[in-house]
């Protein structure tokens, strides 16, 4: 009670206090407030502000190269909106942002995959005069294709992402084994080293339904000689007998207990959670698995190469990762640009990499000096990105994604046949391409 | 009676409101309807052209649309039938008094205030195939040998979904019925023993006739509710395995913010909001026959 009455007492007098200056408060906010922002600035040279969202873990990152750019740039002000963490929350804020017309974004930091949506909608600029044919040779070639709708360019790669194909040296070495090339290999090994008792598993990858099964099935599809969409013929390719026969390897992994049965509900971390802890010997993930895994019991007993294929085929590895974009209603495009090729330069790129662990997308970076001496492994993942495979560059890429999970999960949980499943999805996907 | 003046200045103060009404629900509601005879999507390069009702031919040949409101549904229905029963269980239980009952009050809300996103994570673990604590336990007991794929089995996927949806918002119906329950007098039970009734009896005439109207707002609180559930099912199985789980309003959210389809995606705003407006409607029906009584 006597706390109580103290409370009260001592919140009247505060409120009395507040009362008294209120007026003062109120004053100097406002005069603050006119000199902040109409006398200040035109006694100034304001700089151009550049603004993009980017997801606050990554903006974090990039912190340092703003702080540099912002010096080196006296005249512009570049700016970073920190986002969810969640990329597809990123996709919605940027698709809100330009649907209710006047986008505070000038810049904008894309996905792979949203590129030709963004792109058919209107809402990039048309970067190809920008960019001269010999600077376009110095990034990744699928990187600079990604960022294509229409045979012209919207989006600079920033960093690369691919993915390939984890393996634990150990073992192999000891039931004397060398790598797997194909589809066959991996699951002989595989099913050997299981009965040899040294895994418990054999093969994990992303078999969830999202957008990660996507992205893993076009590798196979590639390695299988088989296609989804053509981008330029508009043609689909899942009911081809190669498509099938890739549906079938899947299929075949989890038959034969090679892969788990939860497989069909495994995204990235739960794979690589099995594969750091030892439970498995392959490993269907992106780069960024290599150094988490330094830190885990299987640290120094595995490698990487590129993903396996079918008999006389090549391999192929998804593309993903990270380029920038001008946004169609930024009123300041050349400073967008000047912010563009700061952040794309090689030795922008070099200390990101540096400090972060992710993928160049600039050839030269793999085997620059300094990225070698820190990461060993970079000279053999240009081996992997350099096969790479593109989701197709379509505007519904989204929704032709959607159809073939839903299919494609129905065929590896045994609902349909791999047959059926993938004729479905190609009779959908003509819908949706003719619509 | 009231006089003129007095009926002007009640309008006048309902006025702002009616404004926030108006604007909130009636203009996106109105709009949904007027976009819905349009296509607008990505092929039209955003811009509206009118289909009259193409929109709603499509949707009748669109398999996806009614899988998604038939998993809906599973998934309401069996929801909101646990939780009610365990919901009222709770209640029960927490009316009585017991030692700590306010501890255990406070409790019994915590995963009702839990964020639904970080729950659903922490479910799709329990429910994992090789980690997760179902799959341990269930061996352990010696029920299984090789671990369920609990969230790749189209059936299971939906029972794991509504296991993890009624443990987060049982804590709400219960509260509830609480509130319902403490308003019924003692004096009626007592009586009620007098002449000789058993606590079941009591129960089922006094109990749960006086709850029925807290038990028919909890219904339809929770009915609207999971009818659009998105993000548990988001988080928990996407939609998968091969779309069995997948619900109205994700389906929703993929055409309008992903596919940039919204003639065709006002069109399934519109028929979603026509079925729960008739579930709705039929519940508040029974609401006022149990008032009148």
């Amino acid at each position: 009670m006597r706390i109580y009455h103290l409370l009260l007492e001592s919140t009247k007098y505060s409120l009395k206090l507040i009362k008294s200056q209120a007026w003062w408060i109120v004053l100097w906010a406002s005069l603050i407030f006119t000199f902040q922002w109409w006398i200040l600035p035109g006694w100034t040279q304001q700089p151009i502000t550049i603004k993009t969202l980017i997801r606050a873990d990554e903006a974090q990152q990039l912190e340092p190269l703003v702080t540099k750019f912002n010096q080196q740039h006296p005249d512009i002000k570049f700016q970073i909106v920190e986002a969810p963490s969640d990329s597809n929350q990123v996709e919605d804020l940027y698709t809100s942002s330009f649907l209710l017309g006047n986008s505070p974004f000038d810049l904008v930091y894309m996905d792979i995959v949203w590129t030709p949506k963004f792109a058919a909608a209107g809402w990039l600029q048309d970067l190809s005069d920008r960019l001269s044919q010999n600077e376009a040779q110095k990034y990744l070639k699928g990187d600079i294709e990604g960022g294509m709708y229409e045979n012209k360019l919207y989006r600079l790669p920033f960093r690369s992402d691919a993915g390939m194909l984890y393996y634990r040296q150990d073992l192999l070495d000891k039931a004397g084994y060398a790598a797997p090339e194909t589809f066959q290999e991996l699951l002989e090994i595989s099913q050997d080293l299981q009965q040899q008792g040294l895994v418990e598993w054999g093969y994990v990858w992303q078999g969830k339904q999202y957008e990660g099964l996507a992205a893993m099935f076009v590798e196979i599809l590639q390695g299988s000689g088989a296609f989804w969409v053509d981008p330029d013929t508009l043609e689909v390719g899942l009911d081809r007998p190669q498509a099938i026969e890739a549906v079938e390897f899947l299929r075949q992994a989890i038959a034969l207990q090679v892969s788990p049965p939860g497989v069909t509900t495994y995204a990235e971390e739960e794979t690589r959670l099995l594969f750091q802890n030892g439970k498995v010997a392959f490993l269907r993930n992106w780069p960024y698995v290599y150094s988490l895994a330094l830190d885990s019991p299987i640290a120094g007993k595995y490698s990487i190469k590129p993903m396996v294929h079918a008999v006389g085929q090549s391999s192929g590895a998804t593309l993903g990762g990270w380029g920038i974009g001008i946004a169609k209603t930024s009123k300041h495009p050349d400073a967008a640009w000047e912010v563009i090729k700061f952040l794309s330069s090689e030795a922008s790129q070099r200390e990101f990499i540096l400090a972060t662990g992710f993928v160049p997308s600039r050839v030269a970076l793999f085997n620059d000096k300094a990225i070698v001496a820190k990461y060993n492994y970079y000279p053999k993942l240009l081996g992997v990105v350099q096969s790479s495979a593109l989701r197709p560059p379509i505007s519904q890429y989204a929704q032709a994604s959607d159809i073939l999970q839903r299919y494609l999960s129905a065929a590896i949980t045994g609902k349909m046949t791999p047959e059926k499943a993938m004729q479905a999805a190609a009779i959908e996907t003509r819908n949706l391409l003719a619509s | 009676m009231l006089n003129k003046q007095e009926k002007i200045t009640g309008w006048l103060l309902l006025l702002p409101a009616l404004f926030i009404l108006g604007l909130v629900f009636i203009y996106p509601i109105a709009r949904a309807f007027y976009l819905s005879w349009f296509t607008e999507n990505l092929g039209t390069q955003l811009l509206p052209v009118f289909t009259g009702i193409g929109n709603y031919q499509r949707m009748l040949g669109d398999g996806r649309f009614w899988q998604s409101i038939f998993n809906t549904s599973i998934f309401t229905i069996g929801s909101v039938t646990l939780e009610l029963f365990l919901g009222l269980g709770v209640a029960l239980v927490l009316n009585k008094s017991f030692f700590g009952r306010g501890i255990v009050r406070t409790i019994a809300i915590v995963p009702w205030a839990l964020p639904t996103a970080v729950m659903g994570l922490a479910w799709a673990w329990i429910f994992n195939d090789q980690y997760g604590v179902v799959n341990d336990i269930l061996s352990r007991l010696g029920i299984i040998d090789t671990g369920i794929n609990w969230l790749g089995t189209p059936a299971l996927a939906m029972i794991a979904l509504i296991v993890a949806d009624v443990w987060k918002t049982t804590p709400f119906i219960s509260i509830i019925l609480l509130a319902g329950l403490q308003s019924i007098s003692e004096d009626l039970y007592e009586a009620h023993r007098m002449d000789g009734a058993t606590s079941w009896q009591s129960f089922c005439q006094i109990t749960l006739p006086l709850l029925m109207p807290q038990i028919l707002i909890a219904l339809l609180f929770r009915f609207a509710q999971s009818f659009g559930v998105f993000d548990l099912v988001q988080v928990m199985t996407g939609g998968g395995p091969a779309g069995t789980t997948e619900t109205v309003s994700i389906y929703i959210y993929s055409t309008i913010m992903r596919y940039l389809d919204f003639g065709y995606g006002a069109a399934l705003v519109v028929v979603t909001f026509l079925l729960l407006i008739v579930a709705v409607g039929i519940t508040s029906l029974m609401l006022k026959k149990v008032r009148l009584d």
